[in-house]
């Protein structure tokens, strides 16, 4: 076999946990340039592996961890990995990332993807050390959190191991668990289900190796640089206060989604104001491996089991979800709130948009739950703790927003918040429309990462709450610039030091790859990226239905703070959607022309 | 509602002036700029700028339309017409308005833009003065306005006699609780016609608006709303300290998002300024 080129091992290890056998999966040289890594590669390996119309939760079903060329350089936030599968809550493809030396340890195993298919016959610790391939009782970190059972794994298998685990929901079967590890998390789509209904409890990897870009004193000093720029003011929102800074933004420009898409400003939003929790409250500041940025900001949190003190990340999105979207503004439930769904294992935005569409239908009678309300933060922890149990509502919660309305019916759908089943993340698409495309179209569902449309909308190059021909743009531009970073990867945090993205990104790339890449190509790249996940999509089921928001946008206007109303009508939207399609090279029902 | 653009009407020979009018200084901007900005805010439709054929102008957004008039130094019912008949199509009516009322107030715009919607004029009358040039139209009058140019009668008042007018008197106009509360004096209609009158009203002290930063921005405890005087975007970034470039963006009144330095900015307004990245 031909060498691989820099930053690659040319390889992927599949990985049969039901007998603990492996194969090597050849990744060809076109293949990698073709998807890069990460979220790319994760798309191509799904496509490849998972039997068509799979069951998520089946044995066959795949869950493929994937790396990418820069991981293990000192290229700052490169330390990423991806987690691909069909998700359990939308039964199309998800892929979510997370940052920490799991990145470096899993690629180091000599691979450029760890894929798990099939199921153990009982609760299992998945090992790689090289091409050595453990499947070990696990039934000690059963039933335990990831973050115990983690600890329980490193204990047992010694220093140098790096773990990835799922909790307690996951081992449930809970649509929106997810994987973590060090306290970080590949948050959206049910991940941690899939590994659950492998018998999985985790997954310990081992470095052996090492992997050379193809310019290593090229790639040390684009580090250099890197890592100085990313110590400017395009990243000081993060690193000096996190993402939990846009709370009081995002409700100054009705764009805080508050009691279930209900309302856009949350009277209760100062009290969650990071402006004046950060300076109120004990704050640690962290970053993620390989890191120069630090955006992770611990707040002090309930005490843990053996009453120690304990630390919660906080972030935006949980924050959004598990606040204002439940009407809760007290801080302390709020975080107590997130740090449940850590123990538990679940996506915070997914946990808090289903309970507030739970809230919703309980004040509309239409669920018996008189204790359920908004602005009730202990109805939230209740809530969340009947999700872990499977006691009371929470077989019907842990469903997420769209089954669980289908099952109640009586039009709750109209105000389920999701798409493709995902469940909005705390961006009002009313007064964002770019980010009302970016969301209906995107092929993992309400989905603010993969989109990114929200840049378009907040550049003051557009009226935010009139979607039209620039709003189309800048969501494919957003969504494109979003596939080559999620696929080579880098963090999202780091895109304002790049000037000229593309071009930027293909310097990096050229480096450590040595291939002689060029900004054109790495666009293709991206629309090849974004158009092989709809392709996915389109095999496991998709329908052109599935490109839509949910009717309460569609219906219900909102003001803004100037008194102009913000509406999206169902045409607008179409048209917008008609528009991406054209962009994107696809029919008008969003299916590939060719 | 239909949507309402506007036109501003540029291309004045501003004799007793002395010089253009549109391109007087004003707090950093210019009188053109400063009224184009303040009526984009009272409508929701496109705006158009009429200027005199090869006219110098001053910097314009981008979204703004300028057209020449169709025939030199014919007085402003030829601005009118062109205006009007350029909006036609992309909106039902407009609002009119001349480029020397730099205390123009949005609130102004939006009274008069709405008291439009069921007339073919909406024509203020403040102190006993009608204000054709600070009216709204509806845009099916520029053929009207066409032929009464034809008909050698130049002026925007033999355009009313036809029409269906709706008179908005100082109680009319202050009916409207905005307006009452942002320009309780009317003084949106006051016009700068000569270099005393420009001197005096350059000379009041700048709108007082409320200003807020977030995030980073407002870190170290210096967070909270703060009464300002700044007639521009950029004024009000300097008088908080603030500096406006690609890390920054700023909302006015929780609208659209603005980095332009030149916005400006009324009596009353709230701003918003905050880290260019919203990621999380």
């Amino acid at each position: 076999m031909a060498a691989a080129p820099g930053g690659y091992f040319g390889r992927a290890l599949v990985i049969d946990v039901s007998d603990g056998s492996s194969r090597v999966l050849p990744l060809p040289e076109q293949v990698l340039r073709d998807h890069l890594g990460g979220v790319g590669l994760g798309t191509w390996l799904l496509t490849e592996l998972g039997p068509p119309g799979v069951d998520p939760l089946a044995p066959e079903a795949p869950l493929a961890f994937v790396f990418s060329p820069l991981v293990g350089t000192p290229l700052t936030t490169s330390a990423k990995f991806a987690v691909v599968a069909k998700s359990p809550l939308t039964g199309l493809l998800t892929d979510a990332l997370a940052s920490s030396h799991f990145a470096i340890s899993g690629k180091l195993t000599g691979h450029d993807a760890l894929v798990l298919v099939g199921r153990a016959d009982r609760p299992s610790v998945v090992t790689v050390e090289g091409d050595r391939v453990g499947v070990l009782d696990g039934s000690a970190e059963w039933g335990r959190t990831a973050a115990e059972a983690e600890a329980s794994v490193r204990a047992r298998l010694g220093p140098g191991w790096q773990v990835a685990s799922t909790g307690t929901a996951g081992e449930r079967g809970v649509r929106f668990a997810t994987l973590s590890h060090d306290g970080r998390h590949a948050g959206r789509g049910g991940l941690g289900a899939v590994l659950g209904a492998k018998n999985v409890k985790a997954l310990a990897v081992h470095a052996t190796t090492k992997v050379a870009p193809a310019d290593p004193a090229g790639v040390l000093a684009a580090a250099k640089d890197l890592r100085e720029r990313s110590r400017g003011r395009a990243t000081a929102k993060y690193r000096e206060l996190g993402t939990m800074a846009n709370v009081l933004a995002f409700n100054a420009l009705s764009t805080l989604p508050t009691r279930n898409f209900s309302a856009a400003v949350f009277e209760g939003a100062p009290q969650l104001a990071v402006e004046e929790l950060s300076q109120a409250r004990e704050v640690v500041k962290t970053s993620c491996a390989s890191c120069a940025i630090g955006c992770e900001h611990l707040y002090k949190g309930p005490k843990n089991k053996d009453g120690t003190g304990r630390k919660v990340r906080m972030e935006y999105q949980n924050v959004s979800s598990l606040g204002p979207m439940c009407g809760v503004s007290d801080p302390d439930l709020v975080i107590a709130a997130s740090a449940l769904c850590d123990d538990l294992g679940i996506d915070t935005i997914s946990a808090g948009g289903t309970i507030a569409w739970a809230m919703e239908c309980a004040e509309r009678g239409l669920l018996d739950a008189d204790w359920l309300r908004f602005g009730d933060g202990e109805a939230v922890l209740r809530a969340l703790r009947e999700i872990g149990s499977g006691e009371g509502l929470g077989p019907l919660l842990a469903l997420g927003s769209r089954a669980a309305s289908a099952v109640v019916g009586q039009g709750s759908e109209a105000f389920a918040a999701h798409v493709k089943g995902l469940e909005l993340p705390g961006y009002e698409p009313r007064t964002m429309q770019s980010m009302a495309l970016g969301m209906a179209v995107n092929a993992r569902g309400a989905d603010h990462n993969r989109s990114g449309a929200y840049e378009a909308d907040l550049s003051g190059d557009l009226d935010r709450l009139a979607g039209g021909a620039d709003h189309v743009r800048g969501a494919v531009e957003a969504e494109d610039r979003s596939a080559v970073m999620d696929s080579m990867v880098l963090c999202k945090f780091l895109r304002g030091v790049f000037e000229e993205p593309f071009e930027q990104w293909a310097v990096l790339l050229r480096l450590v790859t040595g291939w002689d890449l060029t900004a054109d190509e790495l666009r293709a790249t991206a629309q090849r990226i974004v158009l092989a996940k709809r392709a996915y999509n389109l095999r496991e089921g998709w329908q052109p239905s599935d490109d839509w928001l949910p009717e309460r946008f569609l219906s219900e206007e909102l003001t803004v703070g100037s008194g102009r109303t913000a509406a999206l009508s169902p045409a607008r939207l179409r048209s917008m959607i008609s528009a991406y399609y054209a962009a994107r090279g696809l029919d008008d029902s969003g299916r590939p022309l060719s | 509602m239909p949507a309402t653009g506007a036109v501003v009407l540029a291309g004045g020979r501003s004799t007793r002036m002395g010089a253009p009018k549109a391109a007087l200084e004003w707090h950093g901007s210019t009188l053109l700029r400063r009224v184009v900005g303040l009526v984009q805010r009272g409508v929701d439709g496109p705006v158009v700028v009429v200027r005199a054929a090869g006219q110098d102008l001053p910097r314009l957004p981008s979204s703004v339309d300028v057209l020449d008039d169709e025939t030199v130094a014919a007085g402003p019912l030829q601005g009118i017409a062109t205006g009007l008949g350029a909006l036609q199509g992309a909106a039902e009516h407009a609002v009119v308005c001349s480029t020397d009322l730099p205390l123009l107030h949005p609130a102004f715009v939006r009274a008069v833009a709405r008291a439009g919607q069921d007339a073919d004029v909406a024509l203020p009358v403040v102190a006993g003065h009608r204000q054709p040039l600070a009216a709204c139209y509806r845009t099916s009058l520029a053929g009207r306005a066409r032929q009464l140019l034809a008909q050698d009668r130049p002026r925007p008042a033999f355009l009313l006699e036809d029409a269906d007018v709706r008179v908005l008197d100082e109680l009319a106009l202050l009916g409207d609780p905005a307006l009452a509360k942002a320009d309780p004096a009317l003084a949106s209609v006051t016009g700068v016609n000569t270099p005393e009158q420009y001197a005096a009203l350059r000379a009041l002290p700048p709108p007082e608006v409320v200003v807020q930063r977030f995030g980073v921005l407002a870190s170290g405890g210096d967070h909270g709303e703060r009464t300002v005087r700044a007639a521009t975007l950029a004024a009000a970034a300097q008088a908080v300290g603030l500096v406006l470039d690609r890390h920054l963006l700023a909302a006015v009144n929780g609208d659209q998002m603005v980095r332009d330095p030149e916005l400006p900015l009324a009596q009353g307004d709230g701003v918003a300024f905050l880290s260019a990245d919203a990621g999380g």
